[in-house]
Parts: structure tokens; C-alpha cells; sequence
């Protein structure tokens, strides 16, 4: 009771100061939730901050792997290819002539022999790829097709073919190879077949004289002519001999040259107010296929040459396939040569000799006769005249020849201070003399066939020689201009034009004269 | 000649499983740059390699030391060598390029102290022809020639038929690489 007393007692005597103390404490209270709602604010502030950092990282990081990702890509990319690229060689030879001849049918003219463009790729370590393709005596080639409304009624279709004179685009070499080793190379495509040594290195402007040889492209001896490529496989290497010695191998199994067919469309106009439309179909030996191949059986090249020491080599060539279609009796062409080159200092011997066999002629003429019945088939109806015409072209039993040329290069100090010296590291002149001969043994003259029987077949033996002598001028290795004089004949009182493919001789001319002035580059 | 093709076939299964290595073809990599100065100092017993930038002014003056020979390409600097056998300098290792045909060859040419070339070796052959200019018998030509030399095919070297742009390319590489020694490592003798 007295405690009670007591504490009313003092509440009456200072109600003021309890009032101030509740009061401040009110007050505490109130900044400390304050201070609370700022530290919780912040510390939410700082979380979405903290967060949105976060995402903005993630999404950073997100970004760069992705440019990283791409970039690496892109440069992996950009290797290969740009390597590919970069590392990928455009190159062309060509070579123009002027020449005046003595041969009636035959004009002093330009000719532009071949633009032949070259494409060499290392695709990667050790593969490679190559290809040549040529345009030879070639400006333009346009087709056109239509199929209209006949007025009238009906349709009309029309086909319409302009080409140039003796013009020709080729595919003269497109091949992989695969370097396993030095002395052993796959080699699979169209390859220049390895007989003898012009073929295989038959580009224009490494040689000095305006025109290739007879044995090579002028007959040719060789089964077809150069360039010559064949689509097949094979393998090639060099294999060291001692310190100096090399022994170089070239070996395919190949389509194969095959008699094939060329067809000949005339459209005449005759006196009399009649016309002649004839066919004539030459089967004639060419370059084999390089689709399905028109005859069972592969043929195998191969050329193995040795090089004692540099400047020197002797090689030995052989050739052996089946040169008939399967509807012929099956009959081998065999062919083979042999090549060398010999240095002295300014002085060069470069020869070939090929020896080529077509075993069978006469059967082959038997068997086309009972394939194509007639040789010769003619028709008229009003003025008009038809004709279609079967021969067998360019073969004979044997053919045989060689060429050999003899070089001396020279440069009189003199000249240097000429326009022909002055600009060039290392000019060059090479005087050349080439000596040919060719010979023929059972050429196919002339063959007729009646109701599938051969009723004519007579053949000829021939000899055709040609001596050229010319003078080059090189300011650089890849160029040159040619001069040169050609003296060509063969058996008196017969014609240039049955033994070779390029002089339109009249019967009766056995020789030509003619000057040649050539050009030839490559880059 | 069912057999030839089987013949050809059975060869090439012979020479896959005779062929244990792939080793050097025509066109690759034959030489690194530490094995280049020993294939042409066989017998040095070290080498010490100096790094020489190409300035304008060395470029002027190895033009003048060519002289009628044009180079096909110009090095940002010459990788060379110092070959010395125990304290004596037997002679100096210069990696060069040149152009052949289309693309640049690399190689190592050996000077010696007489300034005359005592080797040379193919480091980098890219060309798809021509990689017989890496031989030993075509190489070996240029042993003992000197700047003056022609270094010329059918003038002082035999050409290799075929290779006529490569065989320029050696040559030109050679007298770049005589040149330089002549002005950077003769100078620095004259100078001691």
C-alpha cells in the first residue's frame, strides 16, 4: 500500500518526465525503422543491381562465344579456302605463225595455233590437281535452237551452228595426283600419255621451231595425235641413280585411242542446176573416250627414261591397247619409241624415234565392209543428189619415223646494247636444225565395199621428209619468235595430202617450200 | 588384257604395302629453319643466327651489288647464319626467296668466307613443276661461284628442261644472298 502510495505520488509530482521519455523513445523507434527501410531498400537495390550485372555478363560472355565461335570458324574458313585461293595458278601458253608455202591451195596466212589455258592446284599436302584446256585455231562457236508456229499452221524447228574454220576446243590434260613419295605418284584423270618425249612436254613455247614435228602431230606416227591424252590411272616417280643419276618412270592403264567416227556434212551446188548433199564418215583413229568407252579392254603406256646427269637423258616408251569398237574384229595398235637428249655446253642433239604397228588392217576393213554393208550409198530425188560415204582414214600396217633436232644456243655481247639485249637478264638466240623422216608400210588408199564384201583394198608404201632450219630469238624463257625455213617431200608425182593431216596438196605435189614466222609465249 | 589391268592393280596394291613413309615429293617443305645452315655447313659445330631487317637503303645497295639481275621478290629481313667450327667462322647461312614460275621458292644458300658459294638447299618448293631443282646434281653447280658469276642457265648452269624459271629463281636467290654477305658481314670484318 505504502509502494503503491509512493509511485501515484510521483506521478503527480512529475507527470512531465515520463511523457519526455516515452517520447524519445517513439522517436528511436521511428528513425531505427527508418534506417531499417533504408538498408533494406539498398540492400534491394544492390540484389537487382547484383542481378542485372549478372545478366548483362551472362549475356556479354553469351555474345563473345558466339563471335569467338564465328570468328574462329570464319578464319578456319578463310584458311583453307583463301589458302586455296591464293595458292591456286592461272597460267596460258600460246603461240601464232605466219606462213607462205608453195602449194597452190595453200595462201600465205596467219594462224593462230592454240591458246591453251593452264590450272594448277595444291588442293592439300601432297594432292594435286591440273588441268590444260585449249582453244586451237578458235574464235567463235554459236548455237541457236528454235521451235516456232509455222503460219499456217504446224512447227517449226530450226537448229543453227556457226563454228570457225579447223577450230577445236580440248581438253588436253585434267588429272589429281597424290605424291606418296618421290618415286612413287598416283596419277588419275586425263593424262598425256608417256610415248616418247614430245607428248609428255608438248607445250608451244618450249620448243624453238613454229611447228610440231610429223611424227607427233604432222602425220602422225605416234596413234594419235599430240597432244595426246588418254582417261585413265597410273603411277610415276623418280628413283635416284648414284650421285647424278635419275631414273624416271611414267606407267597408266588407259581407255585407249580407238577408231572413231568423224562425220563430214557437205552441201554442193553443181552445174546442171543440181545439188548434192553427201555424209562422209572417216573412222579414223583418234584420242580414246572420255565417257563409256566403245571397246572392251584397257590400253597400258609407259615411258622409263634415264638421266646419267643433268642435261642428258635416254628413254624408252611403249604404247599397247585395242584400237577397234566392239563391232570390229578386235585388233592391238602397238606402239614405241625411243627419246634422248644430249647436252655439250651451247649444244644440243634432241631426238625421237616411234615405231607404231595397227595389227589387222585388213581385217578391220573386212569387218566394217559387213558392218556397213556399202561403202558408198547414192540417191536423187528431183535435183537433188544424196550420198553417204565409209572410209577408213589414216591407218596403215606400219608407221615409223623419228625427228632430231640440233641446237646451239648463243648471245653476241654485242646485242646488249640493242633493243633485242637491253631489257632482258639473259636473251638468247637458238639456231635449230630439225631432220625428219617418216615411213609408211601398207597406208590404206583406197577401200570399197559392196552387199558387206570388200571389193577394193589397195594400199601403198610411202616415205615423207622434212629438213627445217630455223633461228629463235628468246629475251625470256617463256617467249619466243621463231623463223624458219621448211623443205617437206615425199614420193615424186604423189601427194602431200595422203600423208599428212595439214597440207591440202593437189595430187601431184610431192614437195613444199615454205617460210614460217612464229610466236610464242606463256605466263 | 584382263591380265594387264589385273597386273596393274597387283602392283599398286604392292607398292601401297612396300611404301612405309610418306617422304619427300616434288613440291613441300624439305628443309626447317634450324636444319637449313647445317645442310649447307655440314660441318660447322655451331651457328649463331642474326636477323637482318631490309631497309630501303640494303635494298639499293644489293641491287647494286646484282647488278643486271632483277629480284622477284624482297625480304622483310634475311634469316641468317654465323656457321663456325670451334672459334673459326667457316662462312654464312642466308634463307632466301625468289619467284618461280608462279609461286615463291625458299632455300638456304651457303657462303663461305672466300665469298664463294659453298652450297645451297631447297627449304620450301611450291611450284607444281620444276622440283628438280632441289637435286644435288642441279644444286651442286653452284658451288664455288662467286658474284660475278653469270649464275645463268646455258650461260655458267646447266638448265633443267622444263624448270627454265626455277633454275632463273636459284640463281637470282644466290646472288641476293652473296650480295648480302658481301656488304653486311665483310663490312662488319673491315670494321674490327
Amino acid at each position: 500500500m505504502k509502494n503503491v502510495i509512493v509511485i501515484l505520488s510521483m506521478l503527480l509530482i512529475f507527470p512531465d518526465i515520463c511523457a519526455a521519455q516515452e517520447s524519445d523513445i517513439a522517436t528511436e523507434v521511428r528513425e531505427l525503422r527508418a534506417k531499417l527501410d533504408r538498408l533494406e531498400k539498398k540492400m534491394a537495390d544492390d540484389e537487382a543491381q547484383k542481378a542485372k550485372r549478372a545478366e548483362a555478363e551472362k549475356a556479354a560472355i553469351t555474345e563473345q562465344v558466339k563471335k569467338d565461335v564465328i570468328s574462329e570458324v570464319a578464319a578456319k574458313g578463310q584458311s583453307y579456302f583463301g589458302r586455296l585461293i591464293e595458292q591456286t595458278k592461272v597460267g596460258a601458253y600460246g603461240s601464232m605463225r605466219y606462213g607462205t608455202s608453195n602449194l597452190d591451195d595453200l595462201h600465205n596466212t596467219f594462224t593462230f595455233r592454240r591458246f591453251v589455258l593452264t590450272v594448277d592446284s595444291p588442293i592439300y599436302e601432297r594432292l594435286k590437281a591440273n588441268m590444260e584446256l585449249e582453244f586451237e585455231r578458235f574464235t567463235s562457236l554459236e548455237l541457236d535452237k528454235k521451235l516456232t508456229k509455222t503460219s499456217g499452221g504446224g512447227l517449226t524447228s530450226e537448229v543453227a551452228l556457226e563454228g570457225t574454220q579447223k577450230s577445236e576446243i580440248s581438253l588436253e590434260q585434267a588429272w589429281m595426283q597424290y605424291d606418296i613419295n618421290d618415286w612413287l605418284k598416283f596419277r588419275g584423270g586425263a593424262v598425256l600419255v608417256p610415248l616418247g618425249r614430245f607428248n609428255i612436254n608438248h607445250d608451244d613455247n618450249k620448243w624453238d621451231l613454229p611447228r610440231r614435228s610429223l611424227v607427233d602431230r604432222g602425220v602422225p606416227v605416234l596413234p594419235a595425235t599430240a597432244a595426246w591424252p588418254e582417261l585413265g590411272v597410273g603411277f610415276l616417280g623418280d628413283i635416284p641413280i648414284g650421285n647424278t643419276g635419275k631414273l624416271n618412270y611414267q606407267w597408266y592403264v588407259m581407255n585407249g585411242v580407238a577408231l572413231n567416227s568423224e562425220i563430214e556434212q557437205i552441201g554442193q551446188t553443181r552445174a546442171g542446176d543440181t545439188t548434192k548433199l553427201a555424209y562422209e564418215v572417216k573412222l579414223q583413229p583418234t584420242r580414246g573416250t572420255f565417257s563409256d568407252d566403245i571397246k572392251a579392254g584397257k590400253s597400258i603406256g609407259t615411258r622409263w627414261a634415264y638421266s646419267p646427269w643433268l642435261g642428258d637423258e635416254i628413254g624408252a616408251s611403249l604404247y599397247w591397247g585395242r584400237y577397234t569398237p566392239d563391232f570390229l574384229p578386235s585388233k592391238p595398235v602397238i606402239s614405241f619409241a625411243f627419246d634422248g637428249k644430249k647436252t655439250w655446253g651451247p649444244f644440243e642433239i634432241e631426238g625421237q624415234y616411234v615405231n607404231t604397228q595397227w595389227s589387222g588392217v585388213h581385217s578391220v576393213a573386212k569387218g566394217l565392209a559387213q558392218r556397213a554393208i556399202t561403202s558408198s550409198s547414192e540417191g536423187e530425188v528431183g535435183d537433188v543428189e544424196t550420198e553417204v560415204e565409209f572410209e577408213l582414214a589414216n591407218l596403215a600396217s606400219r608407221k615409223q619415223g623419228y625427228w632430231l633436232d640440233f641446237r646451239y644456243r648463243f648471245w653476241p655481247e654485242v646485242l646488249n646494247r640493242t633493243i633485242l639485249g637491253s631489257q632482258f637478264p639473259n636473251p638468247q638466240l637458238i639456231a635449230t636444225l630439225r631432220l625428219e623422216q617418216v615411213w609408211f608400210s601398207g597406208l590404206i588408199n583406197s577401200i570399197a565395199f559392196t552387199d558387206g564384201s570388200l571389193t577394193e583394198f589397195k594400199t601403198q608404201q610411202r616415205l615423207l621428209n622434212r629438213y627445217t632450219l630455223g633461228l629463235t630469238y628468246r629475251p625470256m624463257p617463256l617467249v619466243a619468235l621463231q623463223l624458219a625455213y621448211e623443205y617437206t617431200r615425199t614420193n615424186q608425182g604423189k601427194s602431200l595430202s595422203t600423208v599428212t593431216n595439214y597440207l591440202p596438196a593437189k595430187p601431184g605435189e610431192y614437195f613444199q617450200n615454205a617460210v614460217l614466222m612464229g610466236l610464242t609465249f606463256g605466263f | 588384257m584382263n591380265a594387264f589391268v589385273k597386273c596393274f592393280w597387283l602392283v599398286c596394291l604392292v607398292f601401297s604395302l612396300r611404301t612405309p613413309l610418306l617422304v619427300s615429293a616434288q613440291e613441300g617443305i624439305f628443309l626447317k629453319e634450324d636444319e637449313a645452315p647445317k645442310a649447307v655447313f655440314p660441318d660447322a659445330t655451331s651457328f649463331s643466327r642474326r636477323v637482318i631487317p631490309s631497309t630501303p637503303e640494303l635494298k639499293d645497295r644489293i641491287k647494286q651489288r646484282m647488278g643486271k639481275t632483277p629480284t622477284s621478290v624482297w625480304e622483310d629481313s634475311y634469316v641468317t647464319f654465323v656457321a663456325k667450327k670451334g672459334e673459326t667462322i667457316l662462312g654464312y647461312a642466308v634463307i632466301v626467296e625468289e619467284i618461280g614460275k608462279h609461286r615463291p621458292i625458299t632455300f638456304v644458300v651457303g657462303v663461305g668466307a672466300d665469298r664463294k658459294i659453298k652450297d645451297a638447299a631447297l627449304m620450301v618448293y611450291r611450284e607444281a613443276y620444276g622440283g628438280e631443282v632441289r637435286d644435288r646434281r642441279f644444286l651442286q653447280q653452284y658451288k664455288g661461284k662467286g658474284l660475278k658469276d653469270p649464275l645463268l642457265p646455258y650461260r655458267d648452269i646447266q638448265n633443267i628442261s622444263g624448270a627454265t624459271m626455277s633454275v632463273e629463281a636459284i640463281g637470282r636467290g644466290s646472288k641476293k644472298a652473296l650480295a648480302l654477305v658481301d656488304l653486311i658481314y665483310s663490312e662488319d670484318a673491315e670494321q674490327k
